[in-house]
């Protein structure tokens, strides 16, 4: 029973992790915290359902256009919504992220309907492995393994390559970086991408141990995932995973354990957030931007 | 010349009192919003139903006057009051929810409209209210079916009960099942709380194969039921499984896919077995016109709301008399509906049949009928 | 001179709103009556909400928080132990919520009061830290709420939620409550410490420099807010008669972000012209949702066409006209002329 809660426990964490670290590097890098983000996810499971469902792609194929679509989107919301606006007051693109993340969600309520759809999962993914008197679906392993490839990834990319040094000297400060001869925007660009990238393949995964798919869905994992980004220590792309692991552990083993509590396994996150905030406000990875500005 | 002013005169007001007149019944319904999809599917049978029989006895012409509520509280009372004050609407059919309803109904009492609630099964709903009705059964009538079913008819002895805590719906089913279902003699060995919006179930289904019942009762909505059931195949949990209407959908089974082969539920007619004659040209008409076959129970339940409004106001010397109007809803008994044969009580609830249906081959079969 | 005539101003402004709400109650139907009900209670949670987002310039999404307390308390404490008794379908109530009692101003001054502790409880761990968390908490912080309402049906009636609560709400309290809070907002917009507040927005290490306390100044601003957001909640709550856990959603919140976005961010008169324009403009837009006709193509009715439609407004908004209708400008600014600059 423990084995098995924490398999489920990795591959909530896991998921959480994915959309997380999108988060993550759009505030290292704009001080931003994009609520469309969430959406983002929501849309990647969309785009994979509307490959699969209505343009009868094979699996990875849908996989693929959701990644590459979101991605699109993602970096289509910073060049018209957020680029204009990087010298007005924060308040202000924090505004327009919530108009971007509403407006994504109504829109595909519009014209998809507010029913839930029924996501065709492919068979392979559907199979149970049992070992141990642990009954597993594959779908639910395959989340861990490919969250930690894509983890390496990133990390790979952020701290052994030019782009990805950009990225962490952007996260320093914007104006160094221009007067440095890099083009900010287009760096910004590229971390917006990569960021909805992830949260697509999450949407993904999502979609695949959930099937279902409505407009909806993105609202509160969203919400779980940037809570998850500053208990690990925002900025940090490591502290994201820890942090989505932490939330996505707690739930699981508060429903496993405590069945009455689980009404209030959606408060954790929060409750986490603001002990994190009380007792240590840069996370538990995390570094002090506003000591390291000076 | 005074001769003929009068004559002009008379022929005016001969003319003017045979003009028949249009009547405003008001919809109040959420067409927008997270529950859009039934609100508009149960506003299809309203307007249907009005599109066969737009006028009444007297020739007088019935006006819909649709109000979205986009399923929210506010808006729903807003409307309410609109419909009463600005257009002058003699009975109100809607809302979608019972909360919304209960909204509905609390404005609509105070200034003696009648309601007409087309799929709110609550049963609070019409309790010390006088212009309160519906044409759904209740949640305790409802709750008693699926317990005598499966206690008298399929001898199960134990049951789970998996509660939506978010959802008035399923709290008022689950307590009416608990208790018809220990008065038959059954045992509720467990009961699990998780709220909509969860997807995640798998500690609810390893709780369930360890509590090990007789079958698992769901009175929860589709989203939900078809994750569970999904879960439950994924850790070999294969135990009966039954629900309420709250399941009763295409998208419940596209949902659920193999998993719910076999799943049971109730629901308020099947339109493969028209129970009335007006129920079957219903499905041939709804057929002619929209080429589905299948008529869901919330569109039949729309229709039958429409039409008893209509019967009560042909009943009454004066349509426009909301008080006739809703004293001859109460006293309906034997009311040949699209959805079933409706008699209302003096408490504005109706007694009706229930079906049980089973998912045979990703379709509803029909399985059964239960009679009051 | 110029002090005189402003307060003239605001002065005529108020006994024009009073003898309005006099003739309304005597002429208008109950249609309008609901819907200037709506407006009023609307205009305190907007003018409030815009303390802390407009004047403060702090993000935060607190409204469907702060205004389901106040509603929750206010409702506990007007509905009647018979009716509660009777209510209570799920389990029962502990016996505390049934001796609950007491009368609409007492009820409403409570509303008030436990959401401006709560306020303080979040105050301490998000103000301490300078960042943009505090969006994020009290987005949060709605939902637990809700949560709450939902799971502890011992004291809220779980998602039955409270019915049956005597209609006190009508325009003399709804506008009466109304001008007394936006009287008292611009009076403290208007005071040293809305200076603060004001400097905290403009530039807060500035502020951090010339020695204003700003965690003061945020806490103040947030508790502030969070009062009239749960007076608000209160007088929602006698004009519904009913209320439930599905009704404090982020829409709300999102509605408010709308009306002082619209209005103008920081103006307390932007508040109320938002609070009217959106108010009314809802009942306007409608047409929206329906099958509308193009040089003769009629297209199929897109319920929901209407947020979607408010939300590219917002974001219009942002991009283009950042400071709204009235920027930060008040009502007696319109009077001055192009010599003073509102600050």
């Amino acid at each position: 029973m423990f084995m098995q809660q924490m398999i489920n426990g990795f591959s909530l964490g896991s998921m959480y992790a994915l959309i997380a670290i999108g988060y993550t590097m759009v505030y290292g890098v704009l001080r931003l915290i994009n609520f469309a983000h969430g959406d983002i996810m929501m849309v990647g499971g969309f785009l994979g359902f509307f490959g699969v469902a209505v343009l009868e792609l094979p699996f990875l194929a849908a996989v693929l256009l959701a990644i590459v679509g979101s991605a699109l989107l993602g970096m289509a919301s910073d060049r018209i919504a957020y680029r204009p606006l990087r010298s007005a007051p924060k308040i202000s693109l924090l505004i327009t992220a919530i108009g971007v993340s509403f407006f994504l969600e109504n829109a595909f309520n519009v014209f998809f309907g507010g029913v839930p759809r029924a996501f065709p999962v492919p068979s392979v993914l559907e199979d149970i492995l049992e070992f141990g008197g642990l009954t597993i679906p594959v779908s639910a392993l395959i989340v861990p393994i490919l969250t930690a490839m894509l983890l390496a990834i990133i990390l790979w990319v952020l701290f052994k390559t030019k782009y990805g040094m950009a990225i962490r000297a952007l996260a320093f400060d914007v104006d160094t970086v221009n007067l440095m001869g890099i083009d900010a925007n287009r760096i910004i660009t590229i971390v917006f991408g990569m960021g909805s990238a992830l949260a697509a393949v999450g949407g993904i995964f999502w979609v695949v141990n959930y099937p279902s798919v409505d407009p909806m869905m993105g609202v509160l994992v969203g919400l779980k995932a940037f809570a998850a980004a500053v208990v690990g220590g925002i900025g940090s792309v490591g502290g994201a995973v820890l942090g989505g692991l932490i939330i996505g552990f707690t739930e699981v083993v508060v429903i496993a354990f405590f069945p009455e509590l689980g009404g209030y396994k959606d408060a954790f996150a929060f409750i986490f957030l603001i002990l994190i905030l009380l007792f240590k406000p840069t996370g538990i990875l995390g570094i002090d931007f506003e000591k390291s500005r000076f | 010349m005074r001769k003929l002013s009068v004559l002009a005169a008379s022929a005016l007001l001969l003319a003017s009192s045979s003009f028949a007149k249009e009547i405003n019944v008001g919809v109040v319904m959420s067409m927008s919003g997270p529950l859009a999809a039934y609100g508009q599917t149960c506003n299809e049978g309203i307007e249907f139903a009005h599109s066969l029989q737009p006028k009444l006895k007297n020739g007088d012409t019935v006006k819909l006057v649709l109000i979205d509520t986009k399923g929210d509280k506010v808006e729903s009372a807003n409307a309410t009051t609109r419909l009463i004050s600005s257009d002058k609407v003699v009975g109100i059919i809607g809302e979608l929810t019972s909360t919304n309803t209960a909204q509905v109904i609390a404005i609509a009492d105070k200034k003696e409209i009648p309601v007409i609630a087309p799929v709110a099964t609550n049963d609070k709903l019409t309790e010390g209210k006088k212009f309160a009705n519906r044409v759904c059964f209740t949640d305790s009538f409802q709750g008693a079916v699926v317990a005598n079913y499966a206690a008298k008819d399929l001898k199960l002895k134990t049951a789970v009960v998996v509660v939506d805590q978010a959802q008035v719906y399923s709290l008022g089913l689950a307590k009416a099942f608990k208790d018809a279902f220990s008065a038959a003699g059954g045992k509720i060995v467990k009961e699990i709380k998780v709220s909509s919006g969860d997807k995640d179930f798998k500690a609810v289904v390893s709780q369930i194969k360890a509590a090990n019942p007789d079958f698992m009762f769901l009175p929860m909505y589709h989203p939900e039921v078809s994750m569970i059931a999904r879960q439950a195949k994924q850790i070999g949990l294969n135990k009966p499984m039954f629900s309420g209407d709250g399941v009763a959908n295409q998208t419940f089974i596209d949902l659920g896919g193999d998993a719910v082969e076999g799943y049971m539920f109730t629901d308020f007619f099947d339109y493969g077995a028209p129970p009335t004659e007006r129920s079957k040209e219903f499905i041939k008409a709804y057929a002619a016109k929209t080429g589905k076959q299948e008529v869901n129970s919330f569109v039949a339940l729309g229709a039958d709301a429409y039409n008893l409004m209509v019967d009560a106001m042909n009943r009454c010397a004066n349509p426009e008399d909301n008080i006739c109007v809703n004293n001859e809803i109460k006293k309906t008994k034997g009311f040949e509906g699209v959805s079933g044969v409706i008699s209302m009580d003096e408490l504005g609830n109706s007694t009706r049949s229930a079906v049980i249906k089973v998912v045979q081959n990703a379709k509803a079969v029909y399985k059964a009928t239960v009679n009051p | 001179m110029t002090v005189k005539k402003d307060q003239w101003i605001n002065l005529s402004f108020v006994f024009g709103v009073i003898g309005f709400i006099g003739i309304a109650n005597s002429f208008f139907d109950e249609y309008t009556i609901r819907i200037l009900n709506n407006i009023a209670i609307f205009t305190i949670l907007a003018v409030s909400y815009n303390l802390i987002n407009g004047v403060t310039g702090q993000f935060s999404l607190e409204p469907n928080g702060f205004v389901a307390i106040g509603a929750y308390v206010t409702a506990l404490l007007l509905v009647s132990p018979e009716a509660k008794q009777y209510q209570y379908a799920i389990v029962d109530p502990y016996p505390f919520v049934l001796s609950l009692h007491a009368n609409f101003v007492v009820a409403l001054v409570l509303s008030g009061f436990f959401a401006t502790c709560l306020a303080l409880v979040l105050s301490f761990p998000v103000f301490r830290v300078r960042g943009d968390y505090l969006a994020i908490v009290t987005l949060g912080f709605g939902f637990i709420i809700k949560i709450f309402a939902i799971n502890y049906p011992e004291v809220t009636n779980g998602s039955l939620g409270l019915n049956d609560i005597p209609e006190f709400s009508n325009l003399y309290w709804t506008g009466g409550i109304a001008i007394i809070a936006v009287i008292t907002v611009l009076n403290i917009v208007n005071s040293k410490f809305g200076r603060a507040m004001k400097a905290v927005r403009d530039d807060e290490d500035a502020a951090i420099a010339m020695g204003v306390n700003t965690f003061k100044a945020k806490t103040f601003a947030f508790c502030t807010s969070a009062f009239f957001e749960g007076v608000g909640g209160g007088l929602l709550a006698a004009l519904l008669t009913s209320i439930s856990p599905d009704l404090f959603d982020f829409f709300f919140t999102f509605q408010l972000l709308i009306i002082i976005v619209l209005g103008g961010l920081g103006s307390t008169t932007g508040a109320i012209v938002g609070t009217i324009l959106v108010m009314g403009g809802s009942e306007w837009m409608r047409f929206l949702d329906e099958p509308m006709k193009f040089f003769g193509y009629t297209t199929p009715a897109m319920p929901g066409l209407r947020m979607v439609v408010f939300s590219l407004i917002l974001i219009f908004i942002m991009l283009f006209a950042r400071e709204g209708i009235m920027g930060k400008k008040e009502l007696k600014d319109l009077f001055k002329g192009r010599k003073r600059s509102a600050k």
